[in-house]
């Protein structure tokens, strides 16, 4: 009978021990949580030479309505190799992901990216348009 | 019983000290092996008063050391303004060959010196071993192996003025800069042109600009034939410790010009700040190197580079 009572208690142990790592959140592809947040917007935008130091003239300016970061860089930036750098509203996350140095160098076609909200129902796609300081 | 015996603490027991000649050794020096610079060790080695003093110590070296190769014959102490405070305890150090050596002509018995090895150019790309020993009156003696130090294939050049329009011609293979009278006879080997601009509404201030990019080349007249595609690429706060001497513990070593990729690297850098530093790599592809920028000047449009290179093989 103890025996029995034993085996029980170990089942049951068993039972509760998978309940409790059963995933109570839900989160998306990439393993980042999924919440209720639905705004979608880029709050900072940055963009890094190959030495890593800014080649921005000034601030970036972000126009959330209109879905636009529009940045100057200094004269004689290599755009083929910078690092883009976003700040995103909390929860929200890029697409396409940055890996690391990107090729900004085609102005007439500017590169877009979408923020995609907390809750993975919101997108909205950014075009970032960049200058270059002229003599 | 067994868990419970291991925590007994065992009681403190004076060391006694061994009766014999015993020697140690550090090596001080840290970072790559370069030739014309020096590696540094601290030999280390005593025996007890009774047995009598030391009489000579020697360190040997698989490849003789250049010129300036040394054992100090002085034993440092650090006195309480922390400055090392050296005593002759021997005669001056003999090179013969691989093996330097100093006699001691101070009744001692306990004493550490300095070798300071020269790598000479001979041990370029070699790996080289040291032999350090000691010898006592009573006869003893004692020898102390370290190594192998592998030397660098990297050559190195510091403190290079340049100057804009007069000592602007830069060149990697030669390692060297020159005014456009040398440049022009030596056309084929220029690799960077040094340039000072303060264009209104931009940023240029001091440049390391290819020949081949003529955009970023305002208002110079390059030497015939001057025309080399040099990919270059800006870095920051990378300050070499033999570049710049300064206090960073850093060292590019010929592994990082191995790596190096320059693949989609532009043939500029302008808006060069002291203690900024350029990779370069030549159109041929034969030399990686690294110029550091030690200072710049506005006023005369000058500044002082340095210059680690690596030969590609």
């Amino acid at each position: 009978m103890i025996k029995n009572i034993r085996i029980i208690c170990a089942v049951l142990l068993t039972t509760f021990a998978m309940v409790a790592c059963k995933e109570d959140f839900p989160v998306d592809e990439d393993g980042l949580l999924i919440t209720t947040r639905t705004q979608c917007y880029v709050s900072n935008f940055e963009l890094l030479g190959s030495d890593l130091q800014t080649v921005r003239t000034s601030n970036a300016v972000i126009d959330t309505t209109a879905q636009t970061v529009t940045v100057e860089v200094f004269y004689g930036t290599d755009l083929k190799n910078v690092y883009p750098q976003f700040t995103l509203v909390t929860d929200a996350k890029l697409e396409p992901k940055i890996t690391g140095k990107t090729d900004f160098s085609d102005l007439a076609n500017p590169k877009q990216y979408t923020v995609v909200s907390g809750n993975r129902q919101v997108r909205k796609t950014y075009k970032v348009n960049i200058t270059v300081q002229k003599p | 019983m067994a868990v419970l015996s291991s925590c007994e603490e065992e009681e403190y027991a004076i060391p006694t000290l061994p009766q014999k000649l015993q020697n140690d050794v550090i090596k001080r020096t840290l970072g790559p092996n370069l030739t014309g610079l020096n590696i540094e060790f601290a030999y280390a080695m005593a025996l007890p008063k009774s047995m009598g003093k030391l009489v000579s110590a020697q360190v040997e070296a698989s490849i003789a050391g250049a010129e300036a190769t040394y054992l100090d014959n002085k034993s440092y102490y650090t006195n309480s303004s922390g400055v090392d405070v050296g005593i002759e305890v021997g005669s001056k150090s003999v090179n013969s060959g691989n093996k330097t050596t100093v006699t001691f002509t101070k009744d001692t018995m306990a004493a550490t010196l300095r070798y300071f090895y020269r790598i000479p150019t001979s041990a370029k790309g070699k790996e080289v071993t040291f032999k350090f020993s000691a010898t006592a009156s009573n006869g003893e003696s004692v020898s102390y192996d370290m190594g192998p130090y592998k030397i660098a294939e990297m050559d190195m050049v510091l403190d290079l003025d340049v100057k804009d329009s007069s000592a602007a011609y830069i060149s990697i293979e030669d390692m060297a800069v020159y005014n456009p009278t040398q440049a022009a006879a030596n056309a084929a080997k220029i690799d960077l042109v040094y340039l000072y601009r303060a264009i209104p509404n931009i940023t240029f201030t001091h440049g390391l600009v290819a020949p081949s990019a003529k955009t970023y080349l305002p208002g110079v007249t390059l030497p015939a034939g001057v025309n080399r595609t040099t990919k270059v690429q800006k870095v920051w706060a990378l300050r070499d410790f033999h570049l710049a001497r300064l206090q960073y513990g850093i060292y590019i070593d010929d592994l990082d010009f191995q790596q190096l990729d320059l693949s989609t690297a532009v043939d500029y850098a302008i808006n060069l700040r002291a203690e900024a530093g350029t990779w370069v790599e030549t159109a041929d592809g034969k030399y990686r190197a690294y110029i550091y920028i030690n200072s710049i000047n506005n006023a005369t449009k000058s500044a002082k580079i340095s210059i680690k290179r690596f030969t590609m093989k």
